[in-house]
């Protein structure tokens, strides 16, 4: 067994043991100092835990009835319907706005800093019939988002000037790059294959870079039938 | 003919019969509570998540086979409970930023507060990585028992319970060095 191998184990399971584990500790004195302290680790854990965390924070959404979900339902296809045609005509930056309220709304997403498995990232980009040829490995956060109707990939994908989001819209055109800065984000949006791709980084930076790269590693695969009619949360 | 009506004495027979498995799952409520709490970071939603998973339990109480086996029995039923009125998505929708903002480690000079440090850690852990160690430490559940639960590959568990001690270990003594995190493996 290799150290490696060894922190693995020991990271996991501080407390486990097993005979390969045992002889690679017993011959190793950096594993069996770090196991020392991972066990001291996991006692303080499980200190933690074996409270209720008395931890105040800010009200969770919570599950509704389902009746109130169905009235929601029917509520939200009213408001559709009556707000198609302003939705039609909406302005061109309305869209920027929504991209950046939406990352807005998933503060976690730039706090991620290891990469996400090629299972997750594959989830998000099959539900909107997307590839990707981008290495696995700069992808930090892969969600499938509800978006304007449809579920998008959000991307968090670590560069050289750090984190910048990305969607994939496959349902939103736009004719030429839009540039935005809003909120303390700046932004583009361009065009690709059949839809769209919006980059955003926090504070002010250059993101055409990535836009670009993206453009040509996106691919619009057959969108997969939709899921049954349920009233999207986010 | 009439359906047979139970007497008052099969109707006793019966709620005696109940009376264990009901004292049963009504002592594992903390514990219960207590899990539900640590994924769903809110303890009215985790009163729910409880209440649902022990009816769920109570309903399908013929599974149970051995009363030693209730206690991750009903733990896997609030964790799926959990998983099923909370979207993944819907949870991280609650931003913790203003509220659970890490303490600043200098201030954290004694043991209540270096242990109120660690909780705030716990509680802002992805739920990919909370989930896992919250099954492993206060469930009791192997990695191979997560990783069947979590429908991820063996290897995959390990790197996350292995991630999230990492990200914790800064908070819990004087050797703060971060571990080599692994890369996961695809689930």
């Amino acid at each position: 067994m290799i150290c490696e191998d060894a922190r693995l184990l020991i990271g996991a399971d501080p407390d486990g043991a097993g005979p390969g584990l045992e002889e690679h500790v017993r011959g190793c004195e950096d594993c069996s100092a770090f196991r020392e302290e991972m066990r001291r680790v996991n006692a303080a854990i499980r200190r933690a835990l074996a409270e209720p965390p008395d931890v105040r924070v800010r009200a969770a959404p919570r599950a509704v009835p389902r009746w109130r979900e169905y009235a929601l339902a029917a509520g939200v296809a009213l408001a559709m319907t009556a707000g198609l045609a302003v939705w039609l005509l909406r302005p061109s930056d309305t869209l920027a706005r929504e991209v950046v309220a939406h990352v807005e709304g998933e503060p976690d997403s730039w706090l991620s800093s290891h990469g996400v498995s090629a299972g997750e990232i594959g989830h998000a980009l099959q539900r909107s019939g997307i590839g990707l040829d981008l290495a696995s490995d700069k992808i930090v956060y892969a969600q499938s988002c509800w978006f304007r109707g449809h579920y998008v990939p959000h991307l968090v994908v670590e560069t050289t000037r750090g984190p910048a989001t990305v969607l994939i819209l496959r349902h939103e055109q736009v004719r030429a790059r839009e540039a935005f800065r809003e909120d303390g984000m700046t932004g583009v949006i361009v065009p690709a294959g059949e839809g769209s791709i919006a980059v955003l980084k926090r504070g002010r930076g250059q993101v055409d870079d990535l836009a670009g790269e993206l453009r040509g590693e996106v691919h619009w695969l057959a969108e997969p039938e939709p899921a049954p009619a349920r009233v999207p949360m986010h | 003919m009439p359906a047979p009506v139970s007497s008052i004495g099969e109707r006793s027979r019966a709620a005696d019969a109940r009376a264990p498995l009901t004292a049963l799952f009504e002592s594992m409520r903390p514990d219960l509570l207590r899990f539900a709490h640590w994924l769903a970071r809110d303890r009215s939603l985790a009163e729910d998540i409880v209440q649902e998973a022990l009816l769920r339990a109570w309903r399908s109480r013929e599974a149970l086979k051995e009363p030693a086996a209730a206690r991750a029995w009903l733990l896997t039923i609030v964790r799926r409970e959990h998983a099923r009125l909370y979207e993944r998505k819907r949870l991280e929708l609650v931003s913790l930023d203003d509220a659970l903002d890490i303490p600043d480690k200098a201030a954290a000079a004694n043991a209540d507060a270096e242990l109120l440090t660690l909780r705030y850690a716990i509680m802002r852990l992805p739920i990919e990585y909370r989930e896992p160690l919250v099954m492993q430490v206060l469930g009791g559940f192997s990695t191979e028992e997560i990783a069947r639960e979590l429908e991820l590959t063996n290897t995959a568990v390990l790197t996350r319970l292995f991630r999230a001690r990492s990200k914790l270990r800064g908070l819990c003594g004087p050797n703060s060095e971060p571990g080599a995190a692994p890369r996961e493996q695809p689930a």
